[in-house]
C-alpha cells in the first residue's frame, strides 16, 4: 500500500486545528472541485482532496492516521500489526487496497461496531464512453470495466474487477446520461448495491454533425448547380438519398431531408439538414475560365447590392 | 455479464422518476426534497397528487447537488439557488450545442 500524506495534500502543518484543516480543504475544493473547476485534471487532484480532508477532520480517523507515522509520499509501508485489530477490529490484506479504501472500511467497521449489520448502501460509480454516431444509429455493445473494494470470502478488503458488456439501445443523444441500478458497488449488511451511471458522448464523424435527433452536413455545391438546381445523391445512415436542390439556392440555405436524423426512443427519427455550400473548380480549365468570363461580362446580379 | 436495453433507465425528459427513487438515488432526505419543491426550484410532474413524479433528467442536477452539498457543506438555504443554477447551466450547454442551425425547407426525390 502507498503512503499518502494528507497534510501534504491540504497544504497543512501536522498541528494544525481544524478550523486550518478545514480552511485549506474549502480553499483547494473551490479550486479543483470537478462540479465548479474548468482544471480537467481537477478532478482526481479534488479526490485526493476530498479523501485527505475525510480522514483529517474526524478526529478519531486523523488519530488512526497519525499513528501509521509519517513516510514519504508514493512510497510503499505497511501499518503497525496491532493497528487493524485497534480500529475497526478488520483483517486487511494491504495488497490490493489503497488509503481511502482502508480508511472507509475503518470507518464502516466502526458503525459495525456500534450499530450492529447497520446497513450500507453500495458506492455509486460513474463511467464515459465515446461511440460513433453509426454505433449511436444502429445501437451498440460497449465493454464496461471498473474495480470496487470488496470483502472477499476470508473478509479481507480487496480491489475487485468489475466487467460487463452492455448494450446502448437506439436513441441515446450526444451527451445522453443512463442509469444502471444496483450495478455499482456491493452494498453492506443487507444495504442496496450502488449504482452505476453511464454518460455517452458521440465521437465527431468526418461527414455529420449532430443536434440532438437532427443531423446536418455539409452539402458542396458547383455554382452551376446552385443557381441550375440539380438532384445530388447524399449519404444518410439509412443509405444514400438523391436531394433535388431547387434553382437560386445560396450557400448557407439548409435543405431539410425528413426522418433521415438519428433514431429517437419511440421509434421516429430526426431530420437531416443538407447545408449548402458553393464550391468552385479550384484549377479550372481554359474553357471553364472563359465561360466563367462570359458569364461574368454579361450578368448584372451583384450580390452586394444590400451594402449600398 | 450482459446487461441488456431493458435495465438501463434513461435519465432525460422522456422518463419519470418516483419521489422515492430521486431519495434513493440522489442522497438527498424527504425533508431537502420537500424544501427543494416548496421553493419552486424542483417542480414535479403531477405536483397536485400525493405521490410525485419527476422528469428523470434532474437525478444527474440532484445528484451534483447532493455532492456539492455534502463537499462544501452547503446550507440548505443554498440548495434551491444552486440547482436553479445547476438547472441552468444545463439548459444554456443544450442550447449552445444547438447554435448556428437554423431551419429551412427541401425537397427528397
Amino acid at each position: 500500500m502507498k503512503f499518502k500524506d494528507y497534510y501534504e495534500i491540504l497544504g497543512v502543518a501536522r498541528t494544525a486545528t481544524n478550523d486550518e484543516i478545514k480552511k485549506a480543504y474549502r480553499k483547494l475544493a473551490h479550486q479543483y472541485h470537478p462540479d465548479v473547476s474548468k482544471d480537467l485534471a481537477g478532478e482526481e487532484k479534488f479526490k485526493e482532496v476530498g479523501e485527505a480532508y475525510s480522514t483529517l477532520k474526524d478526529a478519531e480517523k486523523r488519530a488512526a492516521y497519525d499513528q501509521l507515522g509519517r513516510h514519504p509520499s508514493g512510497q510503499e509501508f505497511r501499518p503497525p500489526p496491532e493497528w487493524a485489530s485497534q480500529h475497526g477490529n478488520q483483517e486487511f490484506s494491504f495488497e490490493d487496497i489503497d488509503l481511502s479504501d482502508l480508511f472507509s472500511s475503518f470507518s464502516s467497521g466502526k458503525r459495525h461496531a456500534q450499530g450492529r449489520n447497520m446497513p450500507m448502501p453500495g458506492q455509486d460509480y460513474e463511467l464515459s464512453t465515446q461511440i460513433t454516431l453509426e454505433d449511436a444509429y444502429h445501437g451498440k455493445t460497449v465493454d464496461l470495466s471498473f474495480t470496487v473494494p470488496e470483502y472477499d470470502n476470508q473478509g479481507q478488503l480487496k480491489r475487485v474487477p468489475h466487467t460487463f458488456k452492455a448494450r446502448i439501445p437506439k436513441g441515446v443523444t450526444n451527451g445522453q446520461k443512463m442509469l444502471l441500478r444496483g450495478k455499482g458497488g456491493k452494498g453492506f449488511h443487507g444495504g442496496r448495491d450502488g449504482d452505476l451511471y453511464l454518460n455517452i458522448s458521440f465521437i465527431p464523424h468526418r461527414l455529420f454533425r449532430v443536434m440532438n435527433y437532427d443531423l446536418f452536413i455539409d452539402l458542396p455545391l458547383a455554382p452551376w448547380e446552385a443557381a441550375l438546381g440539380a438532384t445530388v445523391k447524399v449519404p444518410t445512415f439509412g443509405g444514400a438519398v438523391n436531394l433535388k436542390v431547387p434553382a437560386g439556392t445560396s450557400s448557407g440555405q439548409k435543405l431539410r431531408i425528413t426522418k433521415r436524423g438519428m433514431p429517437k426512443q419511440n421509434h421516429e427519427y430526426g431530420d437531416l439538414f443538407a447545408v449548402v455550400q458553393i464550391s468552385v473548380p479550384p484549377n479550372p480549365t481554359e474553357q471553364e475560365r472563359a465561360l466563367l468570363k462570359q458569364l461574368a461580362d454579361t450578368s448584372t446580379f451583384n450580390p452586394r447590392e444590400h451594402f449600398v | 455479464m450482459n446487461i441488456d436495453h431493458s435495465e438501463w433507465m434513461w435519465l432525460d425528459e422522456h422518463h419519470e422518476v418516483s419521489l422515492d427513487e430521486l431519495i434513493e438515488l440522489s442522497g438527498l432526505s424527504l425533508e431537502e426534497l420537500h424544501y427543494l419543491v416548496k421553493s419552486g426550484a424542483l417542480i414535479p410532474n403531477n405536483p397536485d397528487e400525493d405521490t410525485w413524479h419527476f422528469n428523470s433528467h434532474c437525478v444527474v442536477s440532484i445528484r451534483t447537488l447532493s455532492r456539492l452539498k455534502h463537499d462544501f457543506e452547503l446550507e440548505p438555504n443554498a440548495f434551491a439557488l444552486t440547482l436553479v443554477f445547476l438547472e441552468r447551466i444545463r439548459t444554456l450547454e443544450f442550447q449552445l450545442r444547438g447554435l448556428g442551425h437554423t431551419k429551412i425547407e427541401g425537397d427528397v426525390e
